[in-house]
């Protein structure tokens, strides 16, 4: 798979806070990364530098080879912005058609691109009269009309309803069947876990982790028990490697760091035992606690 | 930089003025619908053989055109307000190339008013120059309202968007009057006149009386580089201070 980013050593500091600290990261084409971390981990910066936003204090940015700064570089970059403040004078298709302009790429290919969106009815619009999610979707649009070989997507789905989501994810997967590589910032985790090939995260500027979402999950070896029972809370407590217990509406949901002998002995304790799951620890329950290691360390150290 | 990306960043600039009532309101009515006022009731008093409506072309063309060569500021203050300079910075575009797209999109606008206050002065049968002076007369408004335009983006690089309408007009609005671009120097007072040969307002309405009557412009020209020098050095500071 051919790298289309290479991050090598990216340092960058706001005055005495550092925000980002040697961060290292690649994405393929056809790839997605989601890039994860609490508010203050270093997202938005490493977003500014690798749109050539920002001059990082150190390190390399390339987009397939080329420094994001130099404005060429850009042209087959797209990006969709959490909010984009759209001018209220034109309209649809003027901004669609004239971004693919700006990209050296025909004016007609506007109408392919608010269709493939779903915008193709709106675009004599001033595109200030559009919802919010018709606004997110017109960002896809521009976004797609510069034929990217890059998408940065930032929280790119909020303000947009199920379909519209679901839309947006099956759009983004036939760009990255076709090689488009693709980074995505979000806080809604679970769907970072159900899109990404990859999860970066990052923590006060660092990669703290790296891998699939069932690689980062499977680190975490806590699983989750749940059943309908009618074991008093005292007596679910007491049940062997429990780390956690919650009880609403009779269904019992404890936290296991070993699962198998909970469910035995669960098992033998209550004989009317129904409706048993065991699941295994959510992405978010893995990030959440590899930065509460990550902050463990660094209080021990 | 292809000549086909400069004219869609000219055509959206072009597009944030004349499609924007309020920008529309005050940056083309306004002049032109002052100047037929003017025109109409002092336009038969004049300077020998020149109309005084033709003379107004000097000094509210002025006023018109660099109230069209404002905007750029206004525009470029309320693109940062709403994140859209954010979203220009990480396009294939350079900044350099959107705002100068700005400027360049006022231009015309710029001529149209003028043009408008000709037709006015047409109508009311007070048009005495031929095209010649009238093409010179509106190169040279044109060129001095470069100052101008510097000057509001400065105000656009650091003001809210909200604000900078406010900050620009409070800063022209005096200068333009004081400049005599409303009314004769003659009947303002003694310390205003002794004020108006240090603005840049002033200068650029005599390039066209001074056309119109003769005289030299040589040294509005030198006055109107350094106020141009001046308000460049004070856009290039407030870029650098910029926070978009």
């Amino acid at each position: 798979m051919t790298d289309i980013v290479t991050i090598r050593g990216l340092d960058h500091s706001y005055g005495q806070t550092r925000a980002l600290r040697g961060v290292d990261l690649t994405v393929g084409a056809g790839e997605c990364v989601a890039l994860l971390g609490p508010n203050g981990a270093g997202k938005t910066t490493l977003v500014s530098a690798l749109t050539g936003a920002l001059a990082p204090a150190a390190g390399t940015v390339r987009i397939t080879g080329s420094d994001p700064r130099r404005p060429a570089t850009r042209r087959r970059l797209g990006v969709v912005h959490q909010h984009a403040g759209f001018p209220r004078t034109l309209k649809v298709r003027e901004l669609v058609a004239g971004w693919a302009v700006r990209a050296g790429r025909p004016a007609s290919d506007a109408d392919a691109v608010l269709a493939e969106v779903g915008l193709l009815d709106l675009t004599k619009r001033r595109v200030t009269e559009l919802s919010g999610g018709q606004q997110q979707r017109l960002q896809l649009a521009m976004s797609l009309a510069v034929d990217p070989t890059l998408l940065v997507l930032d929280e790119p789905t909020v303000g947009l309803d199920v379909e519209a989501r679901r839309r947006f994810w099956a759009t983004l997967a036939a760009r990255r069947d076709r090689g488009t590589a693709v980074l995505l910032t979000t806080h809604q985790i679970e769907e970072a876990a159900a899109v990404a090939d990859r999860v970066v995260v990052l923590h006060q500027g660092t990669v703290i982790a790296i891998g699939s979402p069932a690689d980062l999950t499977a680190q975490l070896p806590d699983r989750t028990v749940t059943a309908r029972t009618a074991l008093p809370d005292s007596e679910l407590r007491a049940l062997p490697d429990v780390l956690d217990v919650t009880v609403a509406d009779g269904r019992m949901r404890a936290v296991s760091a070993r699962p198998e002998a909970t469910v035995r002995a669960l098992l033998a304790a209550d004989p009317t035992l129904a409706d048993l799951r065991v699941e295994g620890a959510s992405l978010e329950q893995a990030i959440v606690s590899m930065t509460a290691a990550q902050e463990s360390r660094k209080v021990a150290a | 930089m292809t000549a086909s990306i400069l004219a869609v960043e000219i055509r959206d600039e072009l597009y944030a003025i004349i499609r924007d009532p309020v920008a529309a309101l005050f940056s083309i009515a306004m002049p032109v619908g002052m100047f037929a006022v003017f025109a109409t009731l002092f336009g038969a008093e004049g300077d020998g053989p020149v109309s005084g409506a033709t003379l107004m072309l000097a000094t509210f063309g002025a006023f018109g055109v660099i109230s069209v060569a404002l905007t750029p500021g206004i525009g470029i203050a309320e693109d940062r307000e709403r994140g859209w300079l954010q979203v220009k910075r990480v396009s294939p575009v350079p900044v350099r190339t959107t705002l100068a797209a700005k400027v360049v999109a006022s231009l015309p606008v710029a001529l149209g008013v003028y043009a408008a206050m000709s037709l006015t002065a047409f109508a009311l049968g007070r048009f005495d120059t031929d095209i010649g002076t009238w093409l010179r007369i509106a190169g040279l408004l044109l060129l001095g309202s470069l100052p101008f335009a510097l000057l509001s983006m400065a105000v656009g690089f650091v003001a809210r968007g909200r604000s900078a309408p406010a900050i620009i007009n409070a800063v022209f609005l005096p200068m333009a009057i004081a400049g005599g671009l409303w009314m004769p120097l003659e009947v303002l007072p003694a310390f205003v006149q002794d004020l108006a040969v240090w603005l840049p307002t002033y200068h650029t309405s005599q390039l066209g009386l001074g056309l119109l009557v003769g005289d030299p412009i040589l040294d509005n020209i030198a006055a109107l580089l350094a106020a141009t020098a001046v308000a460049a050095s004070l856009a290039a500071i407030a870029y650098r201070s910029m926070r978009a």
